[in-house]
């Protein structure tokens, strides 16, 4: 930490866990209700619907402050400034994390928009409407002073503005259906597979500048042709969504061919923090945090592109859409991509921001998190996946009705929650370990 | 590889797919109207979505596809069970699915809610949608069961099923009514011996519904029936 405005990112850091830790606790509980029968009675009052808006909300709530606090960090760095106003980011931090708990206490009491993942009421977007114009305010304001500009940054800039323009497209009502899920798809697929990946890679290449010595220039370049693919096959991807909404024939063929290159860029991230990583001119320390990084690029890789891919030909996805196989794609996509780029973020600016001797600290109990949580999460993926085949077949092709197809899945969502004991004892040991980090032993 | 050509790869590849998607999404708009029907999109379809949002029904359901996936899919609703059977489990959840071993929530739905989800569902269940999803494909049961009456004209169950006037509430391949569920889709979820039963006494099995007891029809006929509905689906999964 070279700034003291950084100092700003680590309260971010810590409310990001926390509420990650809360993600946990509701994806184990959704689990549940797919193997375990519960009363009429708990259901009227707390249904699956409740407690899923409340799993995907602070999935994106967390990721997003995360991104945040992370761009707080990065940016004095990248601009060799200040921060232009580090209060200001205090206060967006309380009124985004105040909106998302009312948010939550609101879904306990009916009180949502509606629409899957966007169940943020419409009085509430407004305060995230503020929140994200006080941030890009406060980072431009920056850049803008600050008269450096670097192409990690611009990516980072870009994403993040990127982001919360397509926001504005999910608030307002759309009277027809077909049309509403065409641009719900602006949000949720161009944030995911575009705005966030600027971010994300972003953020890689801002850690491989700083850990391994290597000469901008060289990873800037690589940014460069990760971003552009990233953009090319992602936008037009946007397609694989439109196939079965109302939408013209021409998607299938548009959505198909683009979003089968969708891989692509991914898998060059993956050779590129490869090759990095090979070519650093210091060592590959504190080594807790290469694992993270390495396992990003790998579980990135694994999330979204190859487990993206199976089913995004239409001729698969005719069968699997809106099935288990789906939440399989999701959960190993969002963990490998987004939670570890976060997750890696945090274990890199902790030391740093709480001014460690060296940038060294205990690892034993993070690599246990890191293990056990990413084991688990690949078993889950893997049992969903299992399930959602199940289903494809059973529902899809031999015509069976839901519940009955759902009978012979329901084995397979009990080792999906068993799992997901997993991710939560492995996560809860990440962020345990994260908030309390210490120095390592002087050597 | 030079900057220069990493920079081109990045706004020729950006600038492209900005431009091919901006492009198909206008021309898309100028599709919907007819895809979706949009002349029968009424202001009851629209209250229908209203409250469809207000309860959160899209999460545990998926419409389209998209949602949940906890619950059974909404696209072809409509056309698989009939408006009569959308409007019980609306009404009253806990009693219709009493056996499932999965709940949904009661919503204490007003009377006008009701009627203007069965709207939405009805309209939602028309959008031209390249027949997806495969399990409620329409012109799947029509082809299967075209041919089943082609070469079962014969059927003493077939022929029951058409001069008892069936046909006025529910569909049958080609015809039929939607106020109860697609009579292919009856023989998919319940075996032989179960609709002979519910056949001679329906609010045994659902109270308050409309379908009329055939009690007075004799035994056997009504054994016929519920083999000839079963052998509309043979390789279907049925509920226990």
């Amino acid at each position: 930490m070279t700034y003291r405005s950084q100092r700003v990112a680590y309260p971010y850091f810590v409310v990001a866990l926390l509420l990650f830790g809360l993600q946990l606790v509701l994806g184990l509980w959704l689990a549940f209700n797919y193997w375990f029968t519960l009363p009429q009675a708990i259901v009227d009052v707390f249904p699956f619907s409740t407690a899923r808006a409340m799993h995907t909300n602070l999935l994106v709530l967390w990721l997003l402050l995360g991104f945040m606090g992370a761009t707080y960090y990065a940016i004095p760095e990248e601009t060799q400034s200040e921060l232009a106003w580090p209060r200001l980011a205090l206060a967006q931090l309380v009124l985004l994390a105040g909106t998302g708990v009312v948010a939550l206490v609101g879904f306990l009491f009916g009180w949502t928009q509606g629409r899957p993942l966007l169940e943020i009421p419409r009085p509430l977007d407004v305060l995230v409407v503020v929140g994200a114009l006080m941030f890009l305010a406060n980072v431009g304001a920056t850049v803008l002073r600050a008269r450096r500009f670097t192409a990690t940054q611009g990516s980072l800039l870009a994403g993040l503005t990127f982001l919360a323009l397509l926001y504005l497209v999910g608030i307002p009502f759309y009277r027809n259906l077909a049309v509403d899920w065409y641009y719900w798809w602006w949000v949720v697929h161009l944030w995911v597979e575009g705005a966030w990946e600027l971010v994300a890679a972003a953020l890689v290449a801002f850690l491989i500048i700083q850990l391994t010595g290597i000469e901008r220039r060289v990873v800037e370049k690589w940014l460069y042709v990760e971003l552009g693919l990233f953009l090319f096959t992602g936008i037009v991807g946007t397609g694989h969504h439109y196939y079965w909404l109302g939408a013209p024939r021409y998607w299938l063929v548009a959505g198909g061919v683009f979003s089968a290159l969708e891989p692509l860029p991914i898998a060059l991230m993956l050779v590129d923090t490869w090759r990095h990583m090979r070519a650093s001119r210091r060592p590959l320390r504190p080594r807790l945090t290469w694992v993270f990084l390495f396992g990003m690029a790998v579980l990135h890789f694994v999330g979204a592109g190859a487990f993206g891919f199976a089913h995004t030909l239409p001729q698969i996805n005719y069968y699997t859409h809106g099935s288990q196989v789906t939440v399989s794609h999701g959960h190993l996509a969002f963990y490998g991509a987004y939670v570890l780029v976060n997750l890696s973020f945090f274990y890199f600016a902790v030391p740093r921001l709480r001014r460690f001797p060296t940038d060294e600290y205990r690892s034993a109990l993070g690599h246990w998190g890191f293990w056990i949580a990413s084991v688990s999460l690949l078993g889950m993926s893997l049992a969903f996946a299992v399930a959602g085949v199940l289903q494809a077949y059973l529902e899809r092709v031999q015509g069976q009705a839901f519940m009955v197809a759902q009978a012979p899945m329901r084995f397979w969502m009990l080792a999906a929650f068993l799992h997901g004991l997993g991710v939560l004892v492995g996560g809860s040991m990440i962020i345990g370990h994260l908030l309390t980090l210490k120095p390592a032993p002087a050597a | 590889m030079t900057e220069r050509s990493a920079k081109l790869v990045f706004w020729a590849g950006t600038l492209v797919s900005l431009v091919l998607f901006l492009a198909m999404t206008a021309d898309t708009h100028r599709h919907f109207a007819a895809l979706t029907h949009a002349d029968r999109l009424d202001e009851r379809v629209v209250a229908g979505k209203r409250a469809f949002e207000l309860r959160n029904c899209n999460d545990c359901h998926t419409i389209l596809g998209f949602g949940a996936y906890y619950a059974p899919d909404l696209t072809r609703a409509y056309a698989r069970v009939g408006e009569e059977t959308i409007r019980s489990r609306l009404e009253r959840p806990a009693q219709v699915l009493a056996s499932s071993w999965r709940k949904m929530p009661q919503q204490h739905l007003s009377a006008p809610e009701v009627e203007a989800i069965a709207a939405f569902l009805r309209w939602v269940s028309e959008i031209d949608n390249h027949d997806w999803p495969p399990q409620d494909s329409e012109a799947r049961w029509r082809a299967s069961t075209r041919r089943l009456l082609a070469t079962a004209a014969l059927s003493p169950g077939a022929a029951l099923v058409q001069q008892g006037g069936c046909l006025g509430c529910h569909a049958l391949g080609e015809s039929g009514g939607r106020v109860g569920p697609r009579l292919e889709w009856i023989g998919a979820r319940r075996d032989a011996p179960w609709i002979a039963a519910y056949l001679a006494d329906p609010q045994r099995f659902t109270p308050g519904t409309s379908m009329p007891a055939l009690g007075d029809v004799p035994a056997a006929q009504r054994e016929v029936i519920a083999e000839f509905l079963v052998s509309l689906a043979p390789i279907r999964g049925r509920e226990p």
